[in-house]
């Protein structure tokens, strides 16, 4: 098997080992996975407002720096619906609230409601806006390499990449069978019962076409020695400087502490 | 140094037929060997008997011996297979990983789940990219590549492991002719440049008439000839059991037919 | 290697490796859409779950039922991610696993209809009645808890949640009757029931999860459930509980035919390949059509 010398030079190509830039999307991902379960916990172990607001503040001063407040806009918006529903029904129906703002007939909402209603509204903004912080600002690839890089399985890994790649074409697909439906005459507007039967015609295909493709994806895994033992080599590794660790360690530890401090009830 | 089946009968896991009846092959190392049949003759189920997936990755029951190099296919560890015998299918897009952002990774993806070291893991890409003539493909994005590039892709990260043998199972029959014909060029150049053994199930009998040197026609799950490449390739039992001959073999046949002569000037010509 | 090992390891084939992926695709976007076009408090964001769970095994199963929820809330961003979906991954493992546990009793066989199978059907329906009987006795417990108003609002009466009740036992009945009529498949009784307690298992489960987590609260149109039960004097948990337990057993048990049907018409061989497949396969004259040969 005679063949030239090889075309490239020896090390891997800047194509593969190229890193993200700009703030905090240059940053490891486990220490974003880190600082964003420290701020979901901050937001619902610390009582009251300064909880919830101390790390909306945070998430929205790094989405700014980072450029991605547009992205935490549309989180927002997603979650309007919950945060409605949550400021009605605390507003008025807060058990043992007794301080009405006014009657409407049977209906009383209450200041303590209310109040109660925005505080729940508010940490849900800050648990969500936490998580997104991270997704917006991180590569599901790196995030991916790097679990690898700190010794998650790569079948672990494996099923997290493929199932985020395979949501969107699912999503594709149901979409061409619509389509195809509806040219042949599928009613997808109009009463229940209508939209109900139209239900399984599109589902059953997008549903079985996804299944005949696990025979052919299976040989193709094995004929690339998926099986093999051991751990796999990685090609590419997100960077880990002394910032992130130490940011990590700490996100970590004020975890912990601001746990401890809750369960030994120090937080008033 | 050959892949040997002697004997060989083989059914499915559920199934209540055998797929194949009593299958006799031979394939050296540097040797193309064409397989024809019609639908559900037992092509598939060969390549996956040849190369140990059946019954390792499928199950099924194997009766008789299926042989890589001395070692029954039965003996050697899953994992191990693709480094003795590469597969290859007909769909290139349920080939590809999903888990790699370029063909340069995709097709170090074989090698980098065996733990090589990253030196050998590059050696290796860049040596299959070059085997299949697809060093420019290296930085593009795997899932957006045409039929006939993934194709290529899908081959070069089976070279990647560097079996002595290959099988491909119709690899060409999604493509259009463009498609086509970059992938039966590639297999002329890997053919040449690394000698390796390698079955080909084709419909398109023209690529076979290309590139194989023995050509066998499965009839249900039985081998009905075998022998060299342009003898088969005109036999009229072909058409008989649903099989398209070539363009070439077609033409004679049909000029012959209509009481005309063949030149055997032309039929230089054409060969 | 260690039985337990092994037993972990039979798994999560490269198959089952694959097939996960597809389920969590399926749970997702089916969940995603189905509420969308239906509107009713049925998810459908089971359906691989409970897939993987009787196919490959319990561990398969909660594994798939986890990440299905982490991904849908944490990794995919709007218009598809729910941010609502991460922490009842508890719940959604809980499903998995227990089907993972009908499968491995083979409750999703394919099963003719002779005489001792129409026997255990009748058995499997009174006993899962009973099951159902018992949960909705306890979570609607006493008069008292519905007539107890604290800011004079209407609440919903023992009576009514007797109907509610009613309605889940008749869709139960009725998938039945279809599958055993005009199927003459018994083994739908069992998957079913399997799904009914299924889902009374996962309603308890997602009950202090949707309290903590939300205050009861997910944005849903169950949610004025939710607030009609607080308003009659329930606490956060039963309001969650009692509004769980009319949504998840009816979606369970639809998931559940979804996938017994779903299983019964891929090919024999498909199924047989997986490491609890044989379990879900009836013998061939139960299942119906001959397995073809193959190529």
């Amino acid at each position: 098997m005679s063949l030239a010398s090889v075309a490239s030079g020896p090390g891997l190509p800047e194509y593969v080992t190229r890193r993200p830039g700009g703030f905090y999307r240059s940053t490891n991902p486990s220490t974003k996975l880190a600082v964003a379960a420290l701020e979901v916990v901050a937001a619902f172990v610390v009582p009251g407002w300064p909880g919830p607001l101390l790390v909306l503040g945070a998430v929205l001063a790094t989405a700014l720096a980072a450029r991605r407040l547009r992205g935490l806009a549309v989180v927002a918006l997603a979650a309007s619906p919950i945060v409605g529903s949550i400021l009605l029904i605390n507003l008025f129906l807060l058990p043992g609230a007794s301080d009405p703002i006014a009657r409407l007939g049977p209906f009383a909402p209450t200041w303590s409601g209310l109040w109660f209603g925005l505080q729940t509204a508010a940490r849900l903004f800050a648990f969500s806006a936490a998580i997104a912080l991270v997704y917006l600002t991180t590569a599901v690839d790196d995030l991916l390499a790097d679990l690898a890089r700190r010794g998650l399985g790569r079948r672990v890994i494996f099923v997290i990449g493929a199932a985020v790649q395979t949501v969107p074409r699912t999503i594709e697909r149901a979409g061409e069978i619509v389509d195809a439906q509806r040219a042949r005459g599928m009613d997808t507007e109009g009463q229940f019962w209508q939209r109900a039967r139209g239900v399984v015609p599109l589902a059953a295909p997008v549903v079985f076409g996804a299944l005949t493709e696990v025979e052919e994806r299976t040989m193709a895994l094995e004929a690339r020695a998926f099986s093999a033992p051991g751990r796999q080599t990685l090609l590419r590794i997100p960077a880990d400087g002394a910032l992130d660790r130490v940011l990590r360690w700490g996100a970590v530890l004020a975890l912990v502490a601001l746990v401890g401090l809750r369960i030994s009830g120090r937080l008033a | 140094m050959a892949i040997e089946l002697s004997g060989v009968r083989y059914r499915y896991a559920g199934a209540s037929k055998a797929a194949l009846r009593s299958i006799d092959l031979r394939l050296e190392p540097g040797c193309v060997l064409g397989v024809v049949g019609a639908n559900e003759s037992g092509k598939t189920t060969l390549c996956l008997v040849a190369g140990g997936f059946a019954p390792g990755v499928v199950g099924g029951r194997l009766e008789g011996s299926a042989r890589i190099d001395g070692v029954e296919t039965t003996s050697i560890p899953t994992h191990a297979l693709a480094q003795h015998c590469g597969l290859l299918f007909q769909n290139a897009a349920t080939q590809l990983s999903n888990t790699t952002a370029t063909v340069f990774e995709e097709v170090g993806f074989g090698p980098c789940n065996l733990g090589l070291a990253v030196p050998d893991v590059i050696e290796r890409v860049w040596w299959a990219l070059k085997a299949v003539g697809i060093e420019d493909l290296a930085p593009r994005d795997p899932a957006r590549l045409s039929g006939g590039q993934g194709q290529l892709v899908a081959l070069a990260s089976v070279l990647a492991l560097r079996p002595p043998y290959l099988i491909l199972d119709e690899p060409t029959s999604e493509l259009d002719p463009a498609g086509t014909a970059l992938v039966g060029d590639a297999l002329v150049r890997v053919a040449a440049e690394t000698g390796a053994g390698i079955v080909l199930v084709e419909h398109k009998t023209e690529v076979l008439a290309r590139i194989a040197d023995e050509v066998i026609v499965l009839a249900e799950g039985s081998v009905a000839i075998a022998g060299p490449a342009a003898a088969v390739l005109r036999d009229p039992i072909l058409a008989e059991l649903g099989v398209e001959p070539p363009a070439r073999v077609a033409l004679e046949r049909d000029v012959r037919a209509a009481g005309l002569d063949w030149p055997a000037a032309l039929a230089e010509a054409l060969a | 290697m260690g039985p337990l090992k092994r037993w972990v390891a039979r798994q999560f084939t490269t198959r089952v490796i694959v097939l996960m992926p597809v389920a969590i695709a399926i749970n997702i976007v089916l969940g995603a859409t189905v509420q969308e076009a239906l509107k009713l408090p049925i998810y459908l964001d089971s359906i691989g779950t409970i897939l993987v769970g009787v196919l490959a095994g319990p561990l398969a199963g909660a594994l798939t039922g986890i990440l299905s929820n982490l991904i849908w809330g944490y990794l995919l961003p709007a218009p598809i991610g729910a941010s609502t979906a991460g922490p009842f991954a508890i719940t959604a493992g809980v499903i998995g696993l227990l089907a993972g546990v009908w499968g491995q009793l083979g409750l999703f066989r394919p099963r003719r209809s002779g005489a001792i199978s129409v026997v255990g059907a009748v058995v499997a329906v009174v006993l899962v009645g009973a099951l159902a009987v018992y949960t909705y006795a306890r979570a609607y417990a006493s008069p008292e808890a519905f007539n107890n108003n604290v800011s004079g609002n209407s609440a919903i009466t023992i009576d009514q949640s007797k109907v509610f009740f009613l309605v889940v036992m008749l869709v139960y009945v009725v998938l039945v009757a279809w599958a055993i009529f005009l199927r003459r498949n018994v083994g739908a009784v069992y998957a079913i029931g399997a799904g009914l307690v299924t889902g009374i298992v996962a309603a308890i489960v997602s009950a202090p999860i949707a309290a903590v987590v939300y205050g009861g609260v997910t944005g849903s149109g169950t949610d004025a459930l939710v607030a009609a039960f607080r308003a009659g004097g329930d606490g956060l948990y039963q309001a969650t509980l009692k509004q769980g337990l009319l949504s998840d057993p009816m979606d369970k048990m639809i998931t559940s035919f979804v996938v017994f049907f779903i299983i019964g018409s891929l090919s024999r061989r498909f199924i047989a390949r997986f490491p609890n497949g044989e379990r879900a396969l009836g013998d061939e004259a139960e299942a119906g059509a001959p397995a073809a040969s193959e190529s």
